[in-house]
Protein backbone atom coordinates (compact mmCIF):
# COMPACT_ATOMS: atom_id res chain seq x y z
CA UNK A 1 0.00 0.00 0.00
CA UNK A 2 3.10 2.39 0.65
CA UNK A 3 3.54 1.88 -3.32
CA UNK A 4 0.38 3.09 -4.13
CA UNK A 5 1.15 6.27 -2.00
CA UNK A 6 4.10 6.89 -3.58
CA UNK A 7 2.51 6.90 -7.54
CA UNK A 8 0.10 9.05 -6.18
CA UNK A 9 2.59 11.67 -5.43
CA UNK A 10 4.54 11.11 -8.58
CA UNK A 11 3.47 13.50 -10.95
CA UNK A 12 3.11 16.43 -8.14
CA UNK A 13 6.57 15.88 -7.79
CA UNK A 14 7.09 16.02 -11.56
CA UNK A 15 4.98 19.06 -12.23
CA UNK A 16 7.03 21.02 -9.11
CA UNK A 17 10.31 19.52 -10.46
CA UNK A 18 9.37 20.91 -13.84
CA UNK A 19 8.58 24.26 -12.62
CA UNK A 20 11.81 24.68 -10.72
CA UNK A 21 14.08 23.89 -13.70
CA UNK A 22 11.59 26.63 -15.48
CA UNK A 23 12.73 29.37 -12.53
CA UNK A 24 16.25 28.06 -12.88
CA UNK A 25 16.37 28.20 -16.40
CA UNK A 26 14.96 31.84 -16.06
CA UNK A 27 17.46 32.76 -13.64
CA UNK A 28 20.43 31.43 -15.11
CA UNK A 29 19.34 33.55 -18.58
CA UNK A 30 19.29 36.41 -16.12
CA UNK A 31 22.56 35.95 -15.14
CA UNK A 32 23.84 35.35 -18.55
CA UNK A 33 22.44 38.66 -19.73
CA UNK A 34 23.75 40.42 -16.12
CA UNK A 35 27.30 39.41 -16.20
CA UNK A 36 27.80 40.14 -20.43
CA UNK A 37 25.10 42.51 -21.59
CA UNK A 38 23.53 44.47 -19.28
CA UNK A 39 22.63 45.20 -15.45
CA UNK A 40 21.71 47.48 -12.95
CA UNK A 41 23.85 48.95 -9.91
CA UNK A 42 22.57 51.10 -6.70
CA UNK A 43 25.09 54.00 -6.81
CA UNK A 44 24.97 55.82 -3.38
CA UNK A 45 27.62 58.22 -1.90
CA UNK A 46 29.10 61.91 -2.47
CA UNK A 47 32.11 60.88 -5.10
CA UNK A 48 29.39 60.98 -7.98
CA UNK A 49 27.70 64.48 -7.18
CA UNK A 50 26.08 66.41 -8.71
CA UNK A 51 26.13 63.08 -12.12
CA UNK A 52 24.86 60.75 -9.21
CA UNK A 53 22.94 61.36 -6.45
CA UNK A 54 23.84 61.31 -2.44
CA UNK A 55 21.45 59.02 -1.26
CA UNK A 56 20.54 56.03 -4.11
CA UNK A 57 20.80 56.40 -8.09
CA UNK A 58 19.34 53.08 -9.89
CA UNK A 59 22.12 53.10 -12.98
CA UNK A 60 21.87 50.74 -15.95
CA UNK A 61 25.17 49.38 -16.62
CA UNK A 62 26.68 47.98 -20.32
CA UNK A 63 29.14 44.93 -20.24
CA UNK A 64 29.72 45.27 -23.68
CA UNK A 65 32.31 47.80 -24.01
CA UNK A 66 35.21 46.56 -21.93
CA UNK A 67 35.38 43.67 -23.69
CA UNK A 68 35.71 45.31 -26.90
CA UNK A 69 37.93 47.91 -24.98
CA UNK A 70 36.04 50.89 -25.93
CA UNK A 71 36.29 52.24 -22.84
CA UNK A 72 37.64 56.41 -22.91
CA UNK A 73 38.19 58.89 -21.39
CA UNK A 74 35.21 60.58 -19.89
CA UNK A 75 33.36 57.22 -19.23
CA UNK A 76 31.53 56.87 -16.22
CA UNK A 77 32.47 53.06 -15.02
CA UNK A 78 31.60 50.60 -12.40
CA UNK A 79 35.28 49.44 -10.91
CA UNK A 80 36.14 47.17 -8.35
CA UNK A 81 37.60 48.78 -5.67
CA UNK A 82 41.73 48.06 -5.18
CA UNK A 83 41.55 48.57 -1.72
CA UNK A 84 38.23 46.34 -0.60
CA UNK A 85 38.17 43.67 -3.25
CA UNK A 86 34.80 42.87 -2.67
CA UNK A 87 33.60 46.24 -2.95
CA UNK A 88 32.23 47.82 -6.22
CA UNK A 89 32.61 51.76 -6.62
CA UNK A 90 31.42 54.12 -9.55
CA UNK A 91 34.03 56.91 -11.00
CA UNK A 92 34.93 58.08 -14.38
CA UNK A 93 37.96 57.77 -16.57
CA UNK A 94 39.64 60.79 -16.44
CA UNK A 95 42.60 59.24 -18.03
CA UNK A 96 43.97 56.23 -20.07
CA UNK A 97 47.14 54.48 -20.51
CA UNK A 98 49.84 56.98 -21.42
CA UNK A 99 47.95 59.90 -20.68
CA UNK A 100 49.33 62.95 -18.48
CA UNK A 101 46.99 63.24 -15.91
CA UNK A 102 47.45 65.95 -12.66
CA UNK A 103 46.97 69.70 -11.82
CA UNK A 104 49.57 72.40 -11.57
CA UNK A 105 51.09 70.60 -8.31
CA UNK A 106 51.58 67.09 -9.66
CA UNK A 107 51.52 65.28 -12.81
CA UNK A 108 51.90 61.69 -13.44
CA UNK A 109 51.57 59.32 -16.71
CA UNK A 110 48.62 56.79 -16.95
CA UNK A 111 51.75 53.48 -17.41
CA UNK A 112 50.18 50.95 -20.03
CA UNK A 113 47.23 48.66 -19.38
CA UNK A 114 46.08 50.84 -16.40
CA UNK A 115 43.82 53.74 -16.36
CA UNK A 116 42.84 56.86 -14.00
CA UNK A 117 39.72 57.42 -12.41
CA UNK A 118 38.28 60.17 -10.47
CA UNK A 119 34.78 61.09 -9.03
CA UNK A 120 33.25 64.14 -9.99
CA UNK A 121 32.84 65.33 -6.61
CA UNK A 122 36.58 66.60 -6.35
CA UNK A 123 36.47 67.38 -2.46
CA UNK A 124 34.44 64.10 -1.41
CA UNK A 125 35.82 61.20 -3.27
CA UNK A 126 38.80 58.53 -2.60
CA UNK A 127 39.90 57.31 -6.05
CA UNK A 128 43.42 57.51 -7.98
CA UNK A 129 44.40 60.43 -6.49
CA UNK A 130 44.76 58.25 -3.23
CA UNK A 131 45.03 54.70 -4.50
CA UNK A 132 46.70 55.22 -7.59
CA UNK A 133 46.31 54.21 -11.38
CA UNK A 134 44.14 50.95 -11.90
CA UNK A 135 44.84 48.23 -13.61
CA UNK A 136 41.97 48.09 -16.71
CA UNK A 137 41.30 44.57 -15.68
CA UNK A 138 39.43 45.96 -12.62
CA UNK A 139 36.79 47.47 -14.88
CA UNK A 140 33.21 45.96 -14.40
CA UNK A 141 31.10 47.92 -16.89
CA UNK A 142 30.21 51.65 -17.84
CA UNK A 143 27.46 53.34 -16.97
CA UNK A 144 25.27 54.73 -19.61
CA UNK A 145 21.70 54.98 -17.79
CA UNK A 146 20.37 56.68 -15.00
CA UNK A 147 16.70 54.96 -13.84
CA UNK A 148 15.78 56.44 -10.97
CA UNK A 149 15.48 59.21 -9.31
CA UNK A 150 13.28 60.26 -12.22
CA UNK A 151 14.25 63.58 -11.77
CA UNK A 152 17.51 62.36 -13.38
CA UNK A 153 16.13 60.13 -15.82
CA UNK A 154 18.45 60.08 -19.34
CA UNK A 155 21.68 59.46 -20.26
CA UNK A 156 25.01 60.02 -18.60
CA UNK A 157 27.70 61.66 -20.84
CA UNK A 158 31.34 62.10 -21.40
CA UNK A 159 31.33 65.76 -19.56
CA UNK A 160 30.48 66.76 -16.05
CA UNK A 161 27.23 68.64 -16.20
CA UNK A 162 27.51 72.01 -14.98
CA UNK A 163 25.36 73.07 -12.39
CA UNK A 164 25.86 75.57 -9.61
CA UNK A 165 26.89 73.77 -6.35
CA UNK A 166 24.57 75.64 -4.02
CA UNK A 167 21.24 74.51 -5.40
CA UNK A 168 22.37 70.61 -5.65
CA UNK A 169 21.16 69.32 -1.67
CA UNK A 170 23.46 67.58 0.05
CA UNK A 171 26.57 68.73 -1.54
CA UNK A 172 29.67 69.98 0.18
CA UNK A 173 30.58 73.72 -0.15
CA UNK A 174 34.20 74.80 0.00
CA UNK B 1 2.26 31.05 -53.87
CA UNK B 2 1.26 27.25 -53.80
CA UNK B 3 4.60 25.81 -54.67
CA UNK B 4 6.08 28.29 -51.87
CA UNK B 5 3.75 26.63 -49.29
CA UNK B 6 4.62 23.11 -50.27
CA UNK B 7 8.44 24.11 -49.46
CA UNK B 8 7.76 25.30 -46.78
CA UNK B 9 5.48 22.30 -45.20
CA UNK B 10 8.03 20.71 -46.10
CA UNK B 11 11.24 21.83 -44.43
CA UNK B 12 8.93 22.43 -41.54
CA UNK B 13 9.59 19.70 -39.22
CA UNK B 14 13.30 19.59 -40.41
CA UNK B 15 14.52 23.03 -39.43
CA UNK B 16 12.38 22.85 -36.02
CA UNK B 17 14.40 19.42 -35.29
CA UNK B 18 17.61 21.56 -36.09
CA UNK B 19 16.56 24.53 -33.76
CA UNK B 20 15.72 22.26 -30.83
CA UNK B 21 19.06 20.56 -31.76
CA UNK B 22 20.66 23.98 -31.44
CA UNK B 23 19.42 24.45 -28.48
CA UNK B 24 20.32 21.78 -26.71
CA UNK B 25 23.89 22.34 -27.92
CA UNK B 26 23.40 25.64 -26.48
CA UNK B 27 22.47 24.73 -23.39
CA UNK B 28 25.22 22.52 -22.83
CA UNK B 29 27.99 25.26 -23.81
CA UNK B 30 26.13 27.11 -21.38
CA UNK B 31 26.65 24.82 -18.87
CA UNK B 32 30.16 24.24 -19.32
CA UNK B 33 30.30 28.25 -19.50
CA UNK B 34 28.87 28.70 -15.92
CA UNK B 35 31.18 25.75 -14.48
CA UNK B 36 34.44 27.23 -16.57
CA UNK B 37 33.88 30.35 -15.13
CA UNK B 38 32.65 30.15 -11.35
CA UNK B 39 33.72 26.22 -10.18
CA UNK B 40 36.62 25.12 -12.37
CA UNK B 41 38.32 25.18 -15.51
CA UNK B 42 41.86 23.77 -16.99
CA UNK B 43 44.12 26.13 -18.12
CA UNK B 44 47.28 26.25 -20.33
CA UNK B 45 50.45 27.40 -18.41
CA UNK B 46 53.76 27.74 -20.93
CA UNK B 47 56.70 29.46 -20.20
CA UNK B 48 59.79 29.65 -17.90
CA UNK B 49 58.92 31.90 -14.82
CA UNK B 50 57.68 29.21 -12.94
CA UNK B 51 60.17 26.54 -13.56
CA UNK B 52 60.96 23.76 -11.77
CA UNK B 53 57.31 23.82 -10.55
CA UNK B 54 55.37 24.39 -14.12
CA UNK B 55 57.15 23.36 -17.55
CA UNK B 56 58.46 25.67 -19.98
CA UNK B 57 56.80 23.79 -22.47
CA UNK B 58 53.60 24.30 -21.20
CA UNK B 59 50.93 22.52 -18.55
CA UNK B 60 47.76 22.15 -18.15
CA UNK B 61 46.04 22.65 -15.00
CA UNK B 62 43.21 22.84 -13.27
CA UNK B 63 42.03 26.34 -11.80
CA UNK B 64 39.29 26.85 -9.28
CA UNK B 65 37.21 30.05 -8.72
CA UNK B 66 35.95 29.04 -5.81
CA UNK B 67 38.99 30.07 -3.66
CA UNK B 68 39.16 33.11 -4.66
CA UNK B 69 35.25 34.02 -4.26
CA UNK B 70 35.26 33.33 -0.56
CA UNK B 71 38.77 34.98 0.43
CA UNK B 72 40.98 31.92 1.16
CA UNK B 73 43.65 32.58 -1.43
CA UNK B 74 46.64 33.11 0.65
CA UNK B 75 50.78 32.81 0.73
CA UNK B 76 51.82 29.62 -0.92
CA UNK B 77 48.99 29.19 -3.37
CA UNK B 78 49.76 29.55 -7.35
CA UNK B 79 47.29 31.57 -8.76
CA UNK B 80 46.35 32.75 -12.70
CA UNK B 81 46.18 36.23 -12.26
CA UNK B 82 45.03 38.84 -15.11
CA UNK B 83 48.01 40.71 -16.21
CA UNK B 84 47.81 44.64 -14.61
CA UNK B 85 49.72 45.45 -17.88
CA UNK B 86 47.89 43.85 -20.43
CA UNK B 87 44.52 43.13 -19.34
CA UNK B 88 43.71 40.55 -22.25
CA UNK B 89 46.36 38.37 -20.98
CA UNK B 90 46.87 36.76 -18.24
CA UNK B 91 49.54 34.80 -16.14
CA UNK B 92 50.28 32.32 -13.55
CA UNK B 93 52.17 33.34 -10.56
CA UNK B 94 52.41 32.32 -6.88
CA UNK B 95 51.44 35.12 -3.85
CA UNK B 96 54.33 35.50 -1.71
CA UNK B 97 52.30 38.41 0.74
CA UNK B 98 49.25 39.30 1.16
CA UNK B 99 47.92 42.31 2.48
CA UNK B 100 49.67 44.61 5.48
CA UNK B 101 52.54 41.77 4.95
CA UNK B 102 56.47 43.12 4.43
CA UNK B 103 58.12 41.38 1.55
CA UNK B 104 61.82 41.46 1.22
CA UNK B 105 62.69 40.40 -2.39
CA UNK B 106 65.56 40.38 -4.96
CA UNK B 107 65.11 42.92 -7.63
CA UNK B 108 67.37 41.54 -10.25
CA UNK B 109 68.77 38.42 -9.12
CA UNK B 110 70.80 37.85 -12.15
CA UNK B 111 73.02 40.81 -11.69
CA UNK B 112 73.39 42.10 -8.14
CA UNK B 113 72.50 41.12 -4.46
CA UNK B 114 70.60 44.21 -4.01
CA UNK B 115 67.47 43.67 -2.35
CA UNK B 116 64.35 45.72 -1.26
CA UNK B 117 61.43 45.47 1.28
CA UNK B 118 57.95 46.59 0.16
CA UNK B 119 54.94 46.50 2.76
CA UNK B 120 51.92 45.02 0.66
CA UNK B 121 48.94 47.79 0.39
CA UNK B 122 45.53 46.72 1.50
CA UNK B 123 43.59 45.06 -0.93
CA UNK B 124 46.62 43.54 -2.77
CA UNK B 125 48.99 40.87 -3.18
CA UNK B 126 52.29 40.25 -4.06
CA UNK B 127 53.05 37.82 -6.79
CA UNK B 128 56.29 36.09 -7.92
CA UNK B 129 57.39 33.33 -10.00
CA UNK B 130 59.21 30.90 -8.72
CA UNK B 131 62.11 31.43 -11.43
CA UNK B 132 63.25 34.70 -10.11
CA UNK B 133 65.79 34.99 -12.87
CA UNK B 134 63.22 34.87 -15.80
CA UNK B 135 59.74 36.07 -14.25
CA UNK B 136 57.98 39.46 -14.78
CA UNK B 137 56.10 39.79 -11.77
CA UNK B 138 55.19 42.10 -8.81
CA UNK B 139 58.58 43.25 -8.59
CA UNK B 140 58.65 44.61 -11.86
CA UNK B 141 54.75 45.87 -11.78
CA UNK B 142 54.32 46.22 -7.87
CA UNK B 143 51.31 44.55 -5.83
CA UNK B 144 48.34 43.39 -7.53
CA UNK B 145 44.66 44.20 -6.47
CA UNK B 146 43.27 40.91 -5.14
CA UNK B 147 40.60 41.90 -8.18
CA UNK B 148 42.48 40.68 -10.36
CA UNK B 149 43.21 36.90 -9.52
CA UNK B 150 40.83 34.66 -11.34
CA UNK B 151 41.78 31.42 -9.19
CA UNK B 152 43.86 28.70 -8.13
CA UNK B 153 45.69 26.12 -9.75
CA UNK B 154 45.44 22.96 -7.45
CA UNK B 155 46.23 19.93 -9.88
CA UNK B 156 48.25 19.40 -12.78
CA UNK B 157 46.46 17.54 -15.65
CA UNK B 158 49.30 17.01 -18.55
CA UNK B 159 51.91 16.16 -18.84
CA UNK B 160 51.13 12.78 -17.77
CA UNK B 161 54.23 12.15 -15.68
CA UNK B 162 53.25 14.78 -12.97
CA UNK B 163 49.57 14.25 -12.69
CA UNK B 164 48.95 15.47 -9.30
CA UNK B 165 48.15 18.16 -6.91
CA UNK B 166 50.75 21.25 -7.05
CA UNK B 167 51.74 21.16 -3.09
CA UNK B 168 52.74 24.32 -1.62
CA UNK B 169 56.34 25.11 -1.05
Amino acid sequence: MSLQVFRHWIPTVKDAFDRTLMVAKFFCSLHVTNTFLCTCALAMGPSMLPTLNLTGSLVLVERLSIRFGKMASGDVVLIRSPEEPRKVVIKRIVGVEGDAVGNEEATAVVPKGHIWIEGDNKHNSRDSRQFGPVPYGLLEGRVFWVMWPPEDFGSVGRKVENISLESSAGCQKT
Amino acid sequence: MSRLFQFVRQWKPIIKEGFSQSFLIAKFLCLLHVTNTHVCTPVLVYGPSMLPTLNLTGDVVLVEHLSQKFGKVGPGDVVVVRSPENPRKTVTKRIVAVEGESVTFLVEPALSDRSHTVVVPRGHVWIQGDNIYSSRDSRQFGPVPYGLILGKAFWRVWPPDAFGSLSQE
